[in-house]
Parts: structure tokens; C-alpha cells; sequence
């Protein structure tokens, strides 16, 4: 939080620029903004207050600016603490190191230093009214602070300097107000004197002041703001396909193009419609991944001849740059072309018999045996959800077989979509072309799902099967390496059992799934590892939907493996807590849970006759009519009602717990009492955990 | 500048260029390999401390690539011309832009761009950073910092700087074929890539993929993997490179054969990346105890 400017203060603007060689396109957005972070961060730790801060990012520069930035520091009063009385002199009462260091690091003596009593002991002490710097001597070190931290996941080198970055840094400016700042940045002593486009304006510009950055460098063709130029990057495609259709726009190919330019022109170019007989997610991803243009489709998603490319010029002679992107686009769409021609002279059959010579998983064998056991799982799946078993197992034995086509091998992403164009081609029923296409699904968070029931049986025995092969082989993802993605195919299963309602125990389905391993897997708890990776994501990803972690941990309790009933009781859960009973039924549940915690009871019926007052007469009497009742919606999975014909017990405990004193010295009245007690929360636990409810939220 | 009508034309333009820039034109490397990186002028020059700048065009062999002649863009056989800078200089971009301009190309005509390009040899044990250089679209050079070379940290750090002749050439003279690029013309004589080539591609073709013998080449490589080993352990690292060379070689045959499983082929990189590393700590060694020659400025 930047701190508020007081009346009497002077305040700058300050910019600092950094010019470098092209940047990668893609991180541009998260290193300037990081920069950014980074800066605030220092001025915030320097107390330097100022008003709003902002990044500006192109493939030559990283740049901030924070305006109305105050020019002289406050003064502060420092308070440190060093070493203890016992770390800061030895035994012949001499100084440490670690004492003379402290000392050192606040610049003053050791005898000028003394102890102050603390909860660990009496410490070195050090207290100082500092007068505050000037702000211009502090910005240096606070923007070389900043740069170290950036997230560069591979700094190089260049020349005979040891300065690292993300590409060579060709200029620094740094100006606060209308003064250079000249203290060294990575090296290099700043001036006022940026660059504009490499090509348009090569020459270097003065620039006066931060407030005139911005359309300084646009009168040399750079649109230094990365959001702005991407949105007009965004209306030039939609302009020049509006005569024609819609573009394709795919964000992750647009920011990237983004970072590609300083001054977009939007260039319509055309292709020979002969290529439109390939599959159109090819022509597409020729274009996306090779040429990064953007495809045009007419109004029913149907590719047309056409494509838009973003130059970084205004050439002299447009038709130049056009013929160009024209004659590429040409060869790519010629490989795409001759990859489809090839793949279809054969069945894709054909391919499967290839798997053998892929590895899975060094210890798991070849991709052909995976195959096999999706097949037997699949199968036995379809069977559960009443899916045709049939067609199922047909797509799973196809499934991977476009890996081992031309298309897949140059366009990895068409994974699948390949398998379903080949597969009608070859006749194959649509419900196997479709499962085919559909197995990969959900590729991402917020992805679709498979809409064929043959799709969900395959995508989850594809899944579950790459689960337990690879917790199997003791390969659990750890940190951010998860090479398999494992944490993304156990929310895929999660997602489609739930959303799809799919009632499926994965406990079984995990039992079957390694029962199809020939090999024997090396983990021994491979099923719990694996059971409890999945419910670890179950867990995650209902935090993302606002569930809160007392209303999981209720229904986690239980440990339900059926996600879908899972769900069915995070529902009634939910509901349940927004109920005006909640709170009392969850303290009572927890008291409950308390009192039982240590005591054994051998009784087996409540007894009526060793009630002493009505309110234990009447919660008897309601537990004993609810019981019934309850175990019917429980067993319907009817939760919701189950848990809010509970709330209605919620009178007759509070009255049971106002007036009846369970711990009796009369074993049998205690022990008839505790029953009862047991009784009551076993009817909440059959859902959840009622007891963990906390009362937050 | 007026745009280079022939093949040849077009190499003199860069070696005048380059000459200007006080490269050294070495020749090409007298061995089958498979890029210009493998040119002792590159791979062993980035070693060590000692400045220099080359300029030489290789011709590159990369078995799995022929197409028999019949493709029009990839060819078992072709050109790079590579320049080598160390240290790199600070306007190594805009030297480079020049040569363009030497060879027609106008950066306000055409859509000049440089796009992450991040390079990797597995067997050469060497990284570095930087951009494929696209014209209008098209990757015309491949321009890279390098960080490690045969497993050394290169300080200074060389700038490779590796043009894509025949494409250029293609793009240049607005032919859709490779083997259509003129060559050379002489008083109404033309001479094209075609007429220089094909048969090679052709004949190459059938040899790398069907008829190169693979017992003989298997037993090549043990032997130019043994020799190599022997060769570091006498202190002769040039030869010792040559062997390495000829492995990595043998190696790219196999592999057009089909001769190497999935697995195998690791194990094979993996034996090729630890003779050049063998070779560079050697070269390094070699050249450490001569003085390092050209730090002295002459």
C-alpha cells in the first residue's frame, strides 16, 4: 500500500525504462508487472509514498512509472534488536563477531550499543532517530532490487560483461521529474535517452519527463502499453475480417502476439482453397503455432481461405510483407497437407501396433499396453454408467493411436481431434470417432467435458489408469513437477463424475484399474496414495468454489470415495450451515463428540424407564422416530432433506443439554444417556461431521 | 542495395560483408556434419577466453531429412552461413540488420522480426539463448547466444549468427523450389541448385536410408568412440574432435536406418555428448598451455 503524500511535500513522477533486445514475447506481461511489484515493494520498504504505479511492456522494453512520488524520504525512527546478552560476549566478556556485526550493520560502535530486556532474554539494542535520504539517491538500488527478483527462468549472459538478464540491455533511462537519475542500473549508467521503433525511428529520443513517456515513444511508432496495444491489436483483426467472418482468436496467441510488436499492422492474406480438404483444427494450428496469424471462420465455424497476420512495420510496399506471410502459410499448409494424405493411406489400425515401440513410463512398458488395459477398463466402466461397452472399447483401443501419425508429430495439440477425423474416415461408429476426441477432456481448468458417455468412460480410464501406473512407480508430482499430469487428469475425473453425475466409486475403480497392471507395482499403498491425491484435489478444487474447508472437513470425515455422493453432501452440508439450527446442532454435535470421546458402552437399547426428566423423554422419543425416517433419505442419498429434517432437533437438544446431566453417578442412568447421545450423532454422521462446522462463514 | 540475382552472388555479398567486419573467412569443415555449430571455428573457438570472428559457409548433412530429391524445401544436404562473433558485440543486432541490407533485404520493406528461439545440442553439450530471425514470416536465420559449449561456461560469450542460405536464395529470387535457385549464369548459360544437386539428393537419399551398411557403421562408431578416448588421454584434442565428429555421423545414419530404438538413442546422444566434452576441457587445456595465443592483441 503506497502511503498518502501530505500537504507541504514535494512529489515527482519517476520512469525507468529498461531497453533491451528482443524479449521473449511471451513473458513479457509477467515480467513487467513483477518489475512493477518489485518496485513498489522497495519504495514501500523505503517509505517513500506515492501515488498509483504502472508498467508498460513492449519486446524492447521493461518499463515503470510511479507518479507523484515524494522527493524526500521521512525521517524514522530505527529500532533493532542483535544478538542475545549470552550470544554478544564470550566468557571472558569479549566481544563476538556476531555482536561486533550487529554493530557494524547499524554504523555505530559496540559500546555505543546497549541491552533491553525481551521476552527471549536481554539483547543488543540499537534505537536511532534517522533523518530520512533524498529519494533520488535511493531509487537505484530500489530498481537493481527489483530486476534481481524478476522471474527469468533463464538469465544469460552476453559480451565480456557478467551482467545476467533476459536478453542483452542495450539502454537505461531513469528520470525523476525532469533529472536523470545516474546511479549505475545493471550496470549501465541511465540517461534520459530512450529508442523508438527499430526500424521507423532508430534514432534515440530525450525524453523530458515521465508524464511525457508515453506519447514521446508513440510519435517514434512503439505503443508501450501492453493491454492498450493488445486491444488494438484485437479491433485491427476484427476489422479486417469483418467482410469475410469471424477470427479465431485464441488469448494465449494474441497476448503472445502482443509481445511480438511495437507498432501492429493488421495484413489480411489468402491461401489456395484446395487445402480446406485437411481437417480445419490442422490448417488452424499450422497457422497459430508456426506463423502465429489468426485463422477466419464464416458463420458456421467453417474455416475460409484466409488468414491475418500482425507486422511490426508500416512497410513501404505492404504487398511485400503480404506475399511473403502468403508463401509461408503455403508451405505450412502443404506439410499439413501431406501429413493428412499420408496418415489416411492407412487405417488407423495401423498405428496401434506402433504403440509398442512407445514408452509410457520406463517401468510401466510401451503405450500399447496402456491401451490395453484403458480397453478392459473402459470397458468395465461403460458397463457401470450404461454406456455402450462396445463402441467404448473399440475407441479405447484407437484412442492413441494418432500419436503415431504424421499430424500428431507435428501438431501435438491436435491429439485426439487427428484420431477423430481418421476414425470417420475409416468408418468407425460416430460414438467411438467422438470418444476418441473426447478422451483427452478436460485438457485444462475450465475446460469442456466428454458430452458421449463412451468419451467419460474412456477419459476416466484413461486417467485412473495413468494414476495408478504412476503413483504406482512411486512418481507423485512434487512441487511444481507433475510431468504426467497428475493433478490435472485427477480433477478431470472429479469433474466428470460430478458434473456429469456419474455415480462411480473410485475406491473400486482404482482396485480394478491395478488389478489390469501385469506388472506388479512397487508401491504397496499405491490405492490410498492414489485415493488420497484425488480427494487432495476434491479438496482444492472446492476451495476454488468458495466451499469452505470446515464444510470438507464435515463431509471428508465420512471419506465417501463416490465423488458424486461426495458432492451430494458438500450440497447438503452447504445448505444445512445457512440453516438457523446450524450453529446450536454443531456445538451440541461437538459436545457430543467430546463426552463420547472416552467413554465404552455395552448397552445396545435405549431404556425408556431410566429417563428421569421429559426432555430426555421427548429427544428419545424424536431419535427413535427420526432414526427410520433419516436411514430412508440417507439411503436415497437424499441429503439435503436428511440434514434439514435433523435441524428441526435442534429445540430438544438444547433443552436436553439444559436440563439433563449426562455424566450421572448412576452407571445406568450415565450409560443409557450416553446412548442415546451415540444414537443421536450417529444419525449426523451418516452424512458428515456435523461437529467440525465451524462458526465463521 | 541491389538484391544478389544468383546462389553465389549471394554467398560473395556476405563473405564482403563479413570480411568488412574483420571476420576470419575459413572454409568449410572437411567432414560430415550436421550443422555449422560442428565447425571447429564454432564449437571449438567458443571455448576459452580468446576473442575471434569467423565468417565460412558449411555444408550441413543431416541424413533424416533427405526427401529423394522430391521435396522442394528440405534436403538431406544444404548450406548455412555461419559467422561466429566472441565476444559479441553490443550492436551485434544491428551488424547483423546490415548484412541484410547488403543483401537487398530493406527492414521498412520487409517485416523483420526476432522471436524467441532458444537452442539446444544435446550432443555438443551446449545451450544458448536468443531469436529465429523472421522475414515476412519466414525464419531466415538463427541467431544465438551461447552459454555453455561442451559443457563450459563461455565467458566471453559468442554470438552465432546462421543464415538458411537456400531459403534466402529462394525467397530472393522468388523460386518455390530449392532446385530452382539459380546458381550461377554466364552468358545466357544458367547453372541451378538443380543442376548442381539433385542427383545427390537422390543417390544420398537411397544410401543414408536403404543401403548404408549397418553392422559396419555400428562398429565405425565403437571404434571412432574408442579412438577419441584415446586420442583426449594423449592431449591431441583436434584429432580427438574429428573422431567425436564422425561418431555424431555414424550416429545420424543409424537413426536414418532405423538401426536405434527409443532407448538406445539416449544411450547413443548421451556417449557423443561426453566425447565432446571430453574434447572441449581438453581444447581448453591445450590452448591454456599455449598461453591462449590471441588474448594478445597483435
Amino acid at each position: 500500500m503506497s502511503k498518502k503524500i501530505n500537504a507541504g511535500e514535494s512529489a515527482l513522477d519517476f520512469l525507468v525504462e529498461i531497453g533491451t533486445e528482443e524479449a521473449p514475447a511471451k513473458m513479457l506481461p509477467n515480467l513487467a508487472s513483477s518489475f512493477c511489484d518489485g518496485i513498489k515493494n522497495g519504495l514501500m520498504q523505503a517509505e517513500l509514498a506515492h501515488d498509483s504505479v504502472i508498467w508498460y511492456a513492449t519486446p524492447r522494453r521493461l518499463v515503470v512509472i510511479v507518479r507523484a512520488l515524494i522527493t524526500q524520504q521521512p525521517a524514522r525512527h530505527i529500532v533493532r534488536l542483535g544478538p542475545s546478552k549470552q550470544a554478544a560476549y564470550n566468557q571472558q566478556g569479549e566481544p563476538t563477531p556476531a555482536a561486533l556485526g550487529f554493530a557494524r550493520s547499524c554504523g555505530v560502535d559496540l559500546k555505543d550499543l546497549g541491552f533491553k530486556e525481551t521476552e527471549q532474554g536481554e539483547r543488543l539494542y540499537f534505537e536511532q532517530d534517522q533523518a530520512g535520504a533524498a529519494t533520488h539517491t535511493l531509487l537505484a538500488s530500489i530498481v537493481n532490487e527489483a530486476l534481481k527478483k524478476l522471474p527469468i527462468p533463464k538469465p544469460m549472459r552476453w559480451g565480456a560483461t557478467d551482467t545476467q538478464f533476459i536478453r542483452p540491455v542495450q539502454w537505461v533511462v531513469m528520470l525523476f521529474g525532469q533529472n536523470v537519475v545516474q546511479d549505475p542500473v545493471m550496470g549501465m549508467v541511465p540517461t534520459q535517452h530512450s529508442y523508438g521503433h527499430r526500424f521507423h525511428h532508430p534514432g534515440s529520443i530525450a525524453i523530458k519527463e515521465p508524464s511525457t513517456y508515453q506519447a514521446q515513444l508513440l510519435d517514434a511508432k512503439v505503443m508501450v502499453d501492453f493491454n492498450q496495444r493488445k486491444n488494438i491489436i484485437r479491433e485491427k483483426i476484427l476489422e479486417c475480417a469483418s467482410k469475410l467472418g469471424n477470427p479465431v482468436i485464441v488469448e494465449s496467441l494474441l497476448d503472445e502476439v502482443t509481445g511480438l510488436v511495437e507498432w501492429p499492422v493488421a495484413l489480411l492474406g489468402n491461401f489456395d482453397s484446395k487445402f480446406l480438404v485437411v481437417p480445419q483444427e490442422a490448417l488452424i494450428s499450422a497457422m497459430q503455432v508456426h506463423q502465429k496469424s489468426f485463422a477466419i471462420q464464416d458463420k458456421n465455424e467453417k474455416l475460409l481461405p484466409y488468414f491475418i497476420t500482425i507486422s511490426n512495420i508500416e512497410s513501404n510496399n505492404k504487398q511485400t510483407v503480404i506475399v511473403g506471410n502468403e508463401r509461408v502459410i503455403r508451405a505450412r499448409l502443404s506439410d499439413a497437407e501431406f501429413f493428412y494424405t499420408e496418415d489416411i493411406k492407412h487405417a488407423l489400425d495401423h498405428f496401434v501396433e506402433q504403440l509398442k515401440s512407445v514408452v509410457f513410463q520406463a517401468k510401466l512398458g510401451s503405450v500399447f499396453e496402456k491401451t490395453t488395459r484403458n480397453k478392459q477398463l473402459a470397458q468395465k466402466i461403460a458397463q457401470l454408467i450404461q454406456a455402450n461397452p462396445v463402441h467404448t472399447e473399440r475407441a479405447a483401443f484407437l484412442a492413441k493411436a494418432d500419436l503415431m501419425t504424421n499430424m500428431v508429430g507435428e501438431f501435438p495439440e491436435l491429439q485426439g481431434i487427428a484420431g477423430y477425423y481418421y476414425a470417420l474416415l475409416a468408418k468407425e461408429p460416430q460414438h467411438v470417432a467422438l470418444a476418441i476426441r473426447e478422451h483427452y477432456l478436460p485438457r485444462f481448468a475450465g475446460d469442456v467435458l466428454p458430452e458421449t458417455l463412451e468419451g467419460c468412460a474412456l477419459s476416466l480410464a484413461d486417467k485412473i489408469d495413468t494414476l495408478v501406473g504412476i503413483f504406482g512407480v512411486n512418481q507423485a508430482p512434487t512441487g511444481d513437477k507433475d510431468p504426467f499430469g497428475l493433478r490435472r487428469a485427477a480433477l478431470g475425473i472429479l469433474r466428470i463424475t460430478i458434473e456429469k453425475k456419474l455415480s462411480l466409486d473410485l475406491r473400486q475403480l482404482l482396485e480394478m484399474a491395478i488389478a489390469h497392471y501385469h506388472v506388479k507395482l512397487p508401491n504397496e499403498k499405491v490405492l490410498d496414495d492414489t485415493l488420497n491425491f484425488i480427494v487432495d484435489r476434491l479438496r482444492a478444487w472446492y476451495s476454488t468454489q468458495g466451499v469452505s474447508a470446515d464444510i470438507f472437513a464435515a463431509v471428508h470425515a465420512r471419506f465417501p470415495t463416490n465423488p458424486l455422493d461426495f458432492d451430494g453432501r458438500i450440497k447438503a452440508v452447504q445448505h444445512f450451515k445457512t440453516l438457523p439450527e446450524a450453529k446450536s446442532l454443531a456445538a451440541a454435535n461437538k459436545r457430543v463428540s467430546n463426552i463420547l470421546k472416552n467413554q465404552t458402552n455395552n448397552q445396545e437399547k435405549v431404556n425408556p424407564m431410566l429417563f428421569e426428566s421429559d426432555a430426555e423423554k421427548n429427544l428419545a422419543n424424536l431419535v427413535q422416530t427420526k432414526q427410520a425416517e433419516i436411514t430412508t433419505l440417507y439411503q436415497a442419498g437424499n441429503y439435503h432433506q436428511a440434514l434439514t429434517e435433523l435441524a428441526s432437533l435442534q429445540t430438544p437438544v438444547d433443552q436436553f443439554f439444559d436440563t439433563v446431566l449426562v455424566m450421572a453417578d448412576d452407571a445406568s442412568l450415565r450409560d443409557n444417556r450416553l446412548l442415546l447421545l451415540s444414537q443421536l450423532r450417529n444419525m449426523f454422521l451418516q452424512i458428515a461431521d456435523i461437529s467440525l462446522l465451524s462458526e465463521q462463514g | 542495395m541491389t538484391t544478389p540475382k544468383t546462389f553465389q552472388e549471394m554467398i560473395s555479398r556476405l563473405h564482403e560483408f563479413w570480411s568488412k567486419q574483420g571476420c576470419v573467412i575459413v572454409q568449410p569443415l572437411d567432414l560430415e556434419v550436421g550443422a555449422g555449430t560442428f565447425h571447429p571455428a564454432t564449437f571449438l573457438r567458443a571455448i576459452g577466453p580468446e576473442p575471434w570472428s569467423a565468417a565460412f559457409v558449411q555444408p550441413c548433412r543431416r541424413p533424416t531429412d533427405g526427401r529423394y530429391g522430391a521435396n522442394p524445401n528440405r534436403a538431406q544436404h544444404y548450406y548455412q552461413y555461419q559467422v561466429i562473433l566472441k565476444p559479441s558485440p553490443n550492436d551485434i543486432q544491428e551488424i547483423y540488420l546490415n548484412s541484410l541490407r547488403a543483401l537487398g533485404i530493406d527492414p521498412l520493406e520487409h517485416d523483420i522480426r526476432f522471436v524467441e528461439d532458444n537452442w539446444e545440442s544435446p550432443t555438443l553439450g551446449a545451450w544458448g539463448l536468443g531469436w529465429e530471425v523472421w522475414q515476412n514470416g519466414m525464419e531466415i536465420t538463427q541467431f544465438t547466444y551461447f552459454q555453455q559449449v561442451g559443457g563450459l561456461e563461455c565467458k566471453p560469450v559468442t554470438g552465432e549468427i546462421t543464415y538458411g542460405l537456400e531459403r534466402i536464395a529462394m525467397y530472393l529470387q522468388g523460386v518455390e523450389s530449392m532446385y530452382d535457385v539459380l546458381w550461377t549464369e554466364h552468358e545466357g548459360r544458367r547453372v541451378t541448385y538443380g543442376d548442381v544437386f539433385h542427383q545427390n539428393e537422390v543417390e544420398m537419399s537411397k544410401y543414408n536410408f536403404e543401403h548404408a551398411d549397418i553392422e559396419h557403421l555400428k562398429h565405425l562408431f565403437s571404434n571412432y568412440e574408442k579412438q577419441c578416448h584415446e586420442l583426449i588421454a594423449l592431449s591431441l584434442p583436434l584429432p580427438a574432435y574429428e573422431m567425436a565428429l564422425k561418431a555424431s555421423h555414424t550416429f545420424n545414419l543409424l537413426d536414418a536406418r532405423r538401426a536405434i530404438s527409443v532407448t538406445e538413442r539416449q544411450r547413443f546422444i548421451l556417449q557423443v555428448r561426453k566425447l565432446t566434452q571430453a574434447v572441449a576441457q581438453s581444447y581448453f587445456d591445450a590452448r591454456e598451455k599455449l598461453g591462449f595465443p590471441l588474448l594478445q592483441g597483435k
